[in-house]
């Protein structure tokens, strides 16, 4: 039992060292990269090792814990530093591990030839440390931990390339990298404030509890009726308030309606960051947590209620925007947080297996195609811009291969792992939740999302080169095996859970105590006519974009269906304006505000009297005193004359 | 013999001439020379109390004067060739490179 709580142990504290080691020790590009990939390997394996292990456990107490010290004592609070590894984490760290391996080997190629690669592999490597340290935590306190440390990393490595003053398309890195940490820390409040909340009425942080004190979850029942005043404003439920305030800090993070405008401008940083924040870590953390502590949104229907409205209305939103765009990268990051909807409204309607099940599948097909994108932007020697591709068939036929295999998983088509996991969350929506209109939504939703696929496919792979300035060529190295390990794990992801077999649902359902959904053969209809519309719709979008419309599309030109939807289209394109709102909002009167502050108080007050003045001041004394010291002998000798003579004449007179 | 006064009148007067060279010439090498006078003016009062007062102390005082006068001299004239051999003169004016 010990050697295996030790295990778990190591898991994170190997990335956690492969950080320390590139930043003090080790030097050079292909150390680095080696050093870097060595750990989330080593990693990955004792992932594997602690969940057979656990496997082999009881299912009633299938759990490793490990207090390693305590971490904070304050008052009745005590927050120790302590590793919890169950069902679920062990699903997470799995992915977490896994395919943030395969984008660790896939960045030796693709970062090679870059000016910071020591940095840039620590910072993955601590990224890495901070998603398992959120997701292997046994309380709160601990996942705030790695919550605010995915939130830094994600802003250390967005501004990876923060000299350059801007990436396609006309995105400042420096600024995007702000956007994103400013945008997380709002969400970060709320969480901060859950956590307050719950010390306050708990007086306990953890989860499930250790020697004897039980965990804030399961005191959650009795608290049920509770109330917190507010005032003026009335009162509102404590469990209720808890999880408001949890879906804050859910948004942020997993880049939900009001806070998603960082995630398309996390674009700037390097593509296998992209990846990792897409994929395996980051946004991944807000669904997490929803499912983690899913007690409190269990006896809290309103918030719940409002989870759902936010996941479906992000998923329309991102599906409609990546339809429009032009840039290859931001069609997946619209794309990302579409699914992230998903996920969320899954999470919100109570399909917790669904909405991990999701977020499993997703992060394979998803580090897939950003790992794609890569390799073809790596090719095309920094395009992104999809006008300025097309035909790339011909000229990387083994990425076309992989990219069609994450496109397919992605659109939902049967039998990839999108088609199951997506169909899930849909049908649940529809016979569980019997929720007609998220059921529409996320079904537009998936629809558009075979579309936008389709059209993406079509703008990239087919027909010819439209820049005809462009050299594609196909160029691997250690890019190709994570791509080949990828797609098949794309094609059969869904195997986790196959409806009737659901391994994933039996394997949670330690920890989320939820029954497999009874398999019908409505369902199979239902899933069935789900599948055929999406494929409609995802060979619409190519046929559209390979053919007619496509023929129209040129290098910096509008989309040819802007022409018919004009402004909805561009509506779509800026992401429905949000960015436009908080630009207007904050960002400009923080500006005017900023600049107003700097002309006057800082250039005049500070630096005018305080530094200039206080430093000019001492500069004109000392001008007036430096005159005494003209270098010359005979000046000195009579001064020290003139000296001698009072001094002799002070002691012969005086005394 | 003659009075005490006269040796003492006679040093300060060597003094005094000392002092006005040390401020008033430019060469160097004089300015030297004035300085020599100065510790010689003082030899000589030492020498004056000490034949008055019928002690040795005071002329013990002299040699080591005479001594260090020497070293100086050695040191003082080593630091003027290499003055001479830097500016080319040993006009004493021209040395005003610590000028604040």
């Amino acid at each position: 039992m010990t050697q295996i709580s030790w295990l778990i142990a190591l898991i994170p504290a190997f990335p956690l060292a492969g950080f320390l080691l590139n930043v003090f020790l080790v030097r050079g590009e292909r150390a680095n990269g080696t050093v870097a990939s060595l750990s989330i390997v080593a990693a990955f394996i004792t992932t594997v090792i602690a969940v057979i292990n656990l496997a082999g456990m009881a299912a009633e107490s299938r759990y490793i814990a490990i207090t390693l010290w305590d971490w904070l004592a304050v008052g009745r609070v005590t927050v120790s530093f302590g590793l919890w590894f169950d069902p679920l984490t062990a699903v997470m760290a799995l992915l977490i591990t896994g395919v943030g391996a395969l984008i660790h080997i896939y960045s030796i190629t693709y970062m090679h030839g870059d000016s910071r690669p020591g940095r840039y592999f620590a910072y993955m490597n601590l990224f890495v440390f901070a998603m398992l340290i959120l997701v292997m935590s046994d309380n709160l306190f601990l996942l705030f931990l790695g919550w605010e440390g995915v939130g830094l990393c994600s802003f250390l490595l967005i501004g990876h390339w923060f000299d350059r003053k801007h990436v396609a398309p006309g995105i400042v890195p420096s600024e995007a990298a702000a956007k994103a940490f400013v945008a997380n820390r709002v969400g970060d409040a709320g969480l901060l404030l859950a956590m307050m909340a719950i010390v306050s009425h708990f007086g306990t942080l953890s989860f499930f509890g250790s020697d004897g004190i039980s965990g804030f979850v399961s005191k959650l029942t009795d608290a049920s009726f509770t109330t917190i005043s507010l005032g003026a404003f009335g009162s509102v439920g404590l469990v209720s308030g808890i999880a408001f305030l949890m879906i804050l800090g859910v948004v942020g993070k997993s880049a939900q309606l009001p806070l998603f405008v960082w995630l398309p401008d996390a674009m700037a940083g390097p593509t296998p960051v992209s990846a990792l924040i897409h994929a395996a870590t980051m946004v991944t953390a807000g669904v997490y947590l929803i499912v983690r502590t899913h007690a409190v949104f269990d006896l809290a229907p309103d918030a719940s209620g409002w989870v759902v409205i936010i996941g479906a209305t992000t998923a329309l939103i991102g599906a409609t925007a990546a339809v429009t765009q032009f840039d290859i990268k931001r069609v997946l990051a619209y794309s990302t947080i579409s699914q992230l909807g998903f996920m969320i409204a899954a999470a919100g309607m109570g399909a917790y297996t669904a909405a991990i099940f999701h977020l499993l599948t997703h992060g394979l097909f998803k580090a897939l195609l950003f790992l794609g994108s890569g390799a073809i932007i790596h090719g095309m020697h920094d395009i992104q811009d999809m006008r300025r591709m097309g035909g790339l068939r011909k000229h990387m036929p083994v990425i076309f291969l992989v990219y069609i295999v994450g496109a397919l998983a992605l659109s939902g088509i049967f039998p990839l792992a999108g088609f199951w996991s997506k169909d899930e969350i849909i049908t649940h929506a529809w016979y569980s939740a019997q929720n007609i209109n998220v059921t529409v939504i996320l079904l537009l939703s998936s629809l558009l999302t075979a579309f936008y696929m389709g059209r993406q496919v079509a703008l990239t792979f087919a027909g010819d080169v439209r820049d005809k300035d462009a050299h594609p060529h196909e160029d691997l190295g250690t890019m190709k095996w994570p791509l080949y390990i990828l797609a098949v794990a794309s094609v059969l992801g869904g195997l986790m859970n196959l409806p009737g077999v659901h391994w994933l649902n039996d394997w949670l359902n330690p920890v989320l105590h939820q029954e497999a959904e009874l398999f019908t053969l409505s369902m199979g209809i239902f899933a069935a006519v789900t599948v055929l519309l999406a494929t409609a719709s995802g060979y619409l979008g190519y046929r559209m974009y390979s053919g007619a419309v496509g023929a129209r599309i040129k290098p910096g030109d509008e989309d040819p269906a802007h022409y018919y939807l004009g402004d909805i289209w561009k509506g779509f394109e800026m992401g429905w304006g949000l960015d436009y709102v908080y630009q207007r909002i904050f960002v400009k009167p923080y500006r005017t505000l900023s600049t107003f502050l700097h002309d006057v108080f800082d250039q005049q007050a500070i630096d005018g009297i305080l530094v200039e003045g206080s430093a000019g001041m001492v500069g004109r004394f000392s001008q007036a005193v430096a005159r005494i010291q003209n270098g010359n002998v005979r000046t000195y000798a009579l001064v020290f004359l003139i000296g001698v003579v009072v001094l002799v004449g002070y002691v012969v007179i005086g005394a | 013999m003659l009075p005490t006064i006269f040796y003492i009148g006679l040093s300060a007067l060597l003094f005094v001439i000392g002092v006005c060279g040390v401020l008033l010439r430019r060469s160097t090498l004089m300015v030297f020379m004035s300085i020599e006078l100065m510790l010689n003016s003082a030899n000589l009062a030492l020498v004056t109390f000490a034949n008055q007062r019928q002690s040795l102390d005071a002329q013990i005082m002299v040699f080591f004067v005479i001594t260090i006068a020497a070293a100086e001299v050695a040191v003082g004239l080593a630091l003027l060739v290499m003055i001479f051999m830097r500016k080319q003169t040993t006009n004493i004016d021209t040395m005003t490179t610590l000028k604040g």
